[in-house]
């Protein structure tokens, strides 16, 4: 206990803290490796305020510890402070200082920010559709696939839209992020640097399957990625073999459901390779059961599922030839 | 525990005739326990003859129909519990012009445990009754999560289906916010706002009364909602649309709750203003006002100005479910994007309401316990008016990756990032406070010290979060969750256990236990950093928050966060045990136990049933420590200032 300040040891508690902080955001890699041009500019932000923060924790531990480590008496005093009301300059500081300080950030920021919105003269552009709970991903050669496979450096300019409610895009590695509103399409930058696979997730709140709502990303290298997209305009040219196929793609059905013949291997739904066990199990021919439960998913629920995961809105946007198609499919493949 | 115990009451009452309770079949009519158990059903019945009447004559079928039904039960069914515990009877009597019953006082004060159980207009009463109520909902809301925390230990889906971990959560993030924080500082400033400026009581005590027994109204409508058939609320505490105009019939329990909750909230901050307005003690200029004070009177401008607005939120969602309107509805022309502007302009503002009155708190404990002036005094009380009008600036932070009007991201980051300037200030003037002083490491000081701690770290990472490019990684994450809870538990239910146990003696006249009160702050600090902390990193790396599952990496760190979060739960059985022992056996506490100069300190504890027996007189500032013959408050007939009067 004393009652003078030694500004030396609060120096000195101030620099432990400061050591203690860098090390704490040096150890731990807190973000994943930066994998796009964006992120990588997002990551300069980070580090930032990063330095911002640490020296401003700092400051703010240093004298929080020192004064309850050199002020502090014991219970029974009751002698009083010096009566300090404040003092006009350190107020000023400490009004000017913080201002300065959000004051970079913010400019940093704002420039980060325009540039990562800023797609290029010609990017790739994909159409990013979300529903419940699939992401499909459809290419200017019209074909949709339930995985998004992006170009190695090369801008890409993402559209996305939301077929019922509000789901959310994001590549944890791209640092890149947007919500997909229903009726209001939304854009997106991607610029990949590092090829691989990452994982595609969706961050808002959509329901009972939100957790499952993921997907993949794959950066492939300029040639990969060319021939794989010309491979898929050949197939698009030619006629649609699977008819079926293409709409159980469309629709992001393999995101819920196992079915070996589209190399779907989703859990969270009934597997659709046991339709006719399915299909004895409730009591209804193999045809009108598959139909019934597109249409109207809540008739019938298989053992050890829940009601109202599957979205009901199926009945409304997959009908006509596209039904008929889809429900040939299934019962085709059913065994 | 306030039972009025000494003369004042008796003598109260010898004037204006003593209570005597109804006997025979009055007992019935007199407004009571008894009296609910006919109105409340008679209001029920109301309701759905209501229902039924109008889609009978619309012709909309079917007219028994259980959507619109319990969205309007959920409404006369509390309206009758009100009416008949006596919630209206005086505005009734007046309005119709019956005589009203004289404002005796008999219904002012507490003698035994049953006085509150009723419509009583004594504000240290309501004060009690809104903390053991709010304290009710805390266990509750901690305990919704424990559940939900021990889902999350493992990835893959173990104890509960998406449906009942979704009402888990939604219905642990409500209650904490609408039952337990906001409500909570409502509760503490019921008792100690009108004694610390001098009043005998609120402004409007009938007022008081009702917006009280309005909180346990909503409280129980969103735990009950928990048990209906199809499920709980299940679209998060923000419940946005259009996700949560299609969801089971617990949505509607969210929605109708959170009305009532809201609707406490804005009379209780009308009844805060004009008394901090109009009944302040002579003397007791702005300039002189408790920084608590100064708190609560811009905690309730922002919660008069920006409450309305979730209300309406709410409304226009319950018309797109019962009424078939289309606000938020994006196939028939809806905006969807509107329900989240709607939303945040209360919801950012709430995060004030739920910091500014534990700013004050933070403000009298540090001045008093190092027995220093609070630094800065005025620049403090003008940085509490500058977060009031920036705190209206900023809602749109929450939507920066929404999809809305992509300029308006970089003015609304600048707000945002400026507020940390006044936040600034008020961290800077409490260490400020601290240096030189004499410390007296008490429970409330120790809660004081650890919310500055969490508290400015939960402010840095808002820093980060107002940076639109950061916040395009974290936000949704569980970065998120580490935020929130480091300014909401860290800040304001730090704040909340530091005003309870530093108000504890007066509200009870008994000391609480101080190595409990130790003990408790310890174990729940070091809970809180353990299980908080790490849910940065996990936000980060990619772990979006509101899911049930999630991927294998983020396994062994769920699980120990998830362990953490059950000794934090522990950690309030001390508390539990702490006041429950104390309230009954502590040892008196006096009237003054920390020295302080506040007018609540210098009255009996508890305080006697009108406050005071002598009118106070303020001639100088609250937080003279150190002052030689300083002093803020003198009783009796006016006396000669004193010369020091502070500023």
């Amino acid at each position: 206990m004393r009652h003078r300040a030694s500004f030396l040891q609060l120096a000195l508690f101030a620099i432990a803290s400061a050591v203690i902080l860098i090390i704490v955001a040096y150890a731990i890699p807190w973000l994943p490796y930066p994998a796009s041009r964006e992120a990588g500019r997002i990551n300069f932000v980070y580090w930032f305020a990063e330095w911002i923060s640490i020296g401003i924790f700092a400051i703010v531990a240093a004298p929080l510890m020192y004064s309850l480590w050199a002020f502090r008496v014991k219970e029974g005093d009751t002698s009083d402070g010096p009566p300090v009301h404040g003092h006009t300059g350190l107020e000023i500081t400490w009004t000017a200082i913080p201002f300065l300080l959000v004051t970079a950030i913010a400019v940093a920021s704002a420039i980060v920010l325009a540039k990562n919105g800023d797609a290029g003269a010609n990017p790739t552009r994909i159409t990013v559709t979300g529903q419940q709970f699939a992401w499909t991903f459809t290419y200017p050669n019209g074909q949709t696939y339930p995985i998004l496979r992006l170009p190695l450096k090369r801008h890409v300019l993402l559209t996305l839209t939301s077929k019922d409610v509000l789901h959310s895009f994001w590549i944890p590695e791209l640092y890149q992020k947007q919500d997909a509103v229903p009726g209001l399409p939304t854009k997106l930058v991607v610029t990949p640097t590092r090829t691989g696979v990452y994982p595609v997730i969706c961050v808002e709140l959509c329901g009972l399957g939100h957790s499952t709502m993921r997907s993949t990303a794959i950066v492939m290298d300029d040639a990969a990625y060319d021939s794989w997209y010309s491979g898929a305009a050949k197939a698009a040219a030619a006629p649609a073999p699977g008819g079926g196929l293409a709409v159980f793609n469309a629709n992001g059905c393999g995101a819920c459901h196992t079915l070996a013949a589209a190399k779907a291997a989703g859990k969270v739904g009934p597997d659709l390779d046991k339709l006719k066990q399915e299909a004895a199990t409730a009591g209804q021919p193999l045809q009108a059961f598959v139909k019934q439960s597109i249409v109207d998913p809540n008739a019938y629920i298989a053992p050890g599922y829940q009601k109202g995961v599957m979205p009901a809105t199926f009945g409304q946007t997959i009908t006509g030839p596209k039904l008929d198609q889809l429900v040939q499919y299934l019962v085709s493949n059913a065994k | 525990m306030t039972t009025a115990h000494d003369t004042h009451e008796h003598d109260a009452h010898a004037e204006h005739g003593e209570y005597v309770p109804p006997t025979g079949w009055h007992r019935w009519t007199y407004p009571g326990w008894l009296r609910i158990l006919w109105v409340m059903p008679l209001f029920g019945g109301i309701g759905i003859g209501l229902v039924t009447l109008i889609r009978w004559a619309a012709d909309w079928h079917p007219i028994y129909k259980g959507v619109p039904i319990t969205t309007v039960l959920l409404t006369t069914l509390p309206l009758g519990f009100l009416a008949g515990l006596g919630g209206f009877d005086f505005w009734v009597r007046y309005s119709s012009g019956k005589p009203t019953i004289p404002d005796d006082h008999s219904r002012h004060g507490a003698r035994s445990w049953r006085d509150y159980f009723r419509i009583n207009t004594d504000h240290k009463v309501i004060g009690v009754q809104y903390l053991v109520t709010n304290m009710f909902f805390f266990l509750a809301g901690g305990m919704l999560i424990l559940l939900a925390r021990a889902e999350l230990a493992h990835p893959g889906t173990q104890y509960f289906n998406p449906q009942t971990f979704n009402a888990l959560m939604t219905d642990h993030a409500t209650l904490m916010i609408f039952l337990v924080i906001v409500p909570a500082f409502a509760g503490l400033g019921n008792f100690v706002i009108p004694l610390m400026i001098g009043a005998g009581d609120m402004a409007f005590p009938k007022l008081n009364a009702l917006s009280y027994w309005l909180l346990p109204i909503a409280g129980v409508e969103l735990l009950a909602g928990l048990f209906v058939p199809g499920g709980g609320p299940n679209s998060g505490w923000t419940c946005y649309a259009p996700l949560c105009e299609h969801q089971p019939l617990g949505n509607v329990f969210f929605n109708m709750g959170v009305q009532w909750a809201g609707a406490s909230s804005i009379m209780t901050a009308l009844n805060f203003l004009v008394t901090i307005i109009t009944m302040r003690a002579p003397g007791m200029t702005f300039w002189r006002m408790p920084l608590l004070v100064w708190a609560n009177f811009t905690t309730s401008m922002l919660v008069v100005l920006a409450t309305p607005f979730i209300a309406g939120s709410q409304f226009f969602v319950m018309f797109d479910r019962v009424m078939h309107t289309n606000f938020f509805e994006a196939g028939n022309g809806g905006y969807v994007i509107g329900y989240q502007h709607i939303f945040w302009f209360y919801s950012h503002p709430a995060v004030y309401i739920m910091l500014l009155p534990g700013f004050g708190i933070i403000s009298e404990v540090v001045s008093v316990m190092s027995r220093k002036p609070i630094f800065g005094y005025r620049l403090m009380a003008l940085s509490l008016l500058a977060i009031l009008v920036l705190g209206f600036s900023v809602w749109a932070h929450h939507m920066f990756i929404a999809g809305m009007a992509g300029w308006l991201r970089v003015p609304i980051m600048v707000t945002t990032l400026l507020i940390a300037v006044p936040t600034g200030i008020k961290v800077f003037s409490w260490l400020a406070t601290l240096w030189e002083g004499r410390i007296h490491f008490t429970t409330p000081m120790l809660w004081a010290v650890g919310f500055i701690f969490c508290f400015v770290i939960g402010g840095l990472s808002g820093i980060w979060l107002g940076a639109v490019p950061i916040d395009v990684q974290a936000n949704q994450s569980y970065f998120i969750v580490a935020h929130i809870h480091y300014v909401l538990f860290g800040g304001s239910i730090f704040t909340i256990f530091c005003g309870f146990y530093y108000w504890f003696p007066k509200m009870t006249g008994r000391m609480y236990n101080e190595r409990l009160g130790q003990l408790h702050f310890w174990l729940t600090f070091i809970g809180f950093n353990l299980t908080f902390f790490p849910m940065h990193y996990l936000g980060l790396q990619g772990m979006p928050r509101r899911v049930a599952d999630y991927a294998n990496r983020f396994g062994g760190i769920n699980e120990f966060v998830s362990i953490a979060s059950f000794g934090l739960g522990a950690s309030t059985l001390v508390f539990l045990y702490n006041i429950v022992w104390s309230w009954h056996h502590g040892p008196p506490a006096g009237r003054n136990p920390w020295r302080a100069l506040g007018i609540e300190w210098q009255v009996d504890s508890p305080p006697p049933l009108f406050n005071f027996e002598e009118e106070p007189q303020v001639v100088g500032s609250p937080y003279e420590y150190g002052v030689p013959g300083a002093r803020h408050v003198i009783f009796g007939a006016p006396q000669p200032e004193p010369v020091s009067a502070g500023h």
